[in-house]
């Protein structure tokens, strides 16, 4: 299988306050990816997730905090279930559901993004690129 | 409000295969509440479309557009302009919507992205219910504000069935209904008895005039007052 080259992670600012860290995360697994920092994860939506796979992504992350911790009291819990309705329409298209995932990592935390940076490296290793990039990417 | 919910994305491709430049028009206000046509859905759809033309090797162009009422004429006028430029228009607006866009549009195919289902509310966040027919004679001032023609699944109008059990519709027993449906008639009696007109249901009343609902043909409303 061929590995994938385009991650977009979007990633809330309480969650990772310092997008280089991540970055540097991701580094450890040989991963390079776009970081696109939010004021919170449910500014995150459903739409977003479907045009970024659109304009060519192979994999798409969001990294929100902790449900009990969001600032925004329900942020994070309304993330996961934009993301697992994003992923139904992928279903419904015959995509892999898989190209799009989502972390929860407290502030900052090294081993939380560690962590994640690991979940995205995993899903990353199952995937191949995305069949559904535009002509002029492909 | 009106409530719809989004065709398949199957159904949607067939529908618009045959065309290059397509335009999606959702409507901002009832099926925007339902979250089935209104901005963010027509964004959502247009994503989709584009990631299954781009799976099947086909090169479309979507533009996304979006009225605050797709079933008022001179909200349309933008749309209008607009899909000058494409090949169709798939509207994200319910059936009355669809219909206003297409009446404008004589030269353009308009494709309905919905499929229309009730009138209804939002009874919390992600459940909308049914609970209006527009059956043309309101009963609800009788029945303490629970229509019998909407919620009762026999439409009955002189009280419960004998298949009403622990509150819930009989319905329950052929669907797994979550939340399982009440029966409309202990509701309305519930309701009445704590209005305290509970014996308001003794009183005979008139047969209902179904000539005023779906039995009467298309119907139409005519207030000279509010031409110009």
């Amino acid at each position: 299988m061929s590995p994938i080259q385009d991650l977009v992670v979007l990633a809330c600012t309480q969650a990772v306050p310092d997008p280089a860290a991540l970055s540097q995360a991701l580094k450890q697994f040989g991963l390079r990816g776009r970081i696109i920092q939010e004021p919170c994860s449910s500014k995150v939506e459903a739409f977003q997730l479907l045009r970024i796979l659109a304009t060519g992504a192979d994999l798409v992350w969001v990294v929100g905090c902790p449900e009990q911790y969001c600032q925004l009291v329900e942020g994070s819990t309304r993330m996961g279930f934009r993301v697992a309705y994003a992923q139904s329409y992928l279903t419904e298209l015959g995509l892999e559901p898989e190209r799009l995932g989502l972390s929860r990592v407290a502030a900052g935390e090294p081993e939380g993004l560690a962590a994640a940076a690991g979940e995205m490296h995993q899903r990353a290793q199952t995937l191949s690129p995305n069949p559904a990039r535009p002509q002029s990417k492909a | 409000m009106i409530v719809g919910t989004r065709k398949s994305l199957e159904e949607l491709q067939g529908m618009v295969s045959g065309y290059k430049k397509i335009l999606l028009s959702g409507c901002d206000t009832c099926v925007a509440e339902c979250a089935s046509g209104g901005r963010r859905e027509v964004s959502e759809l247009a994503a989709a479309l584009q990631l299954a033309f781009q799976l099947a090797g086909k090169e479309v162009v979507l533009k996304e557009s979006t009225v605050d009422r797709q079933c008022i004429h001179e909200f349309l006028l933008d749309v209008i302009d607009l899909a000058q430029d494409y090949d169709a228009v798939l509207s994200l607006a319910c059936g009355a919507g669809v219909q206003a866009l297409a009446t404008k549009l004589e030269k353009t195919p308009v494709f309905p992205a919905l499929n229309t289902l009730f009138i209804g509310e939002t009874a919390e966040r992600g459940l909308w219910l049914e609970n209006c027919r527009g059956c043309g004679d309101c009963q609800l001032g009788y029945t303490g504000g629970i229509c019998p023609i909407s919620r009762c699944a026999k439409r009955l109008l002189n009280g419960p069935c004998g298949g009403t059990s622990n509150g819930l519709c009989e319905i329950n027993l052929a669907k797994d209904y979550d939340p399982p449906v009440p029966c409309a008639w202990d509701q309305i009696c519930a309701r009445l008895q704590n209005l305290g007109v509970l014996d308001r249901l003794f009183n005979v009343k008139p047969s209902m005039d179904w000539s005023k609902g779906e039995a009467g043909g298309p119907r139409r409303v005519v207030r000279p007052d509010q031409k110009l």
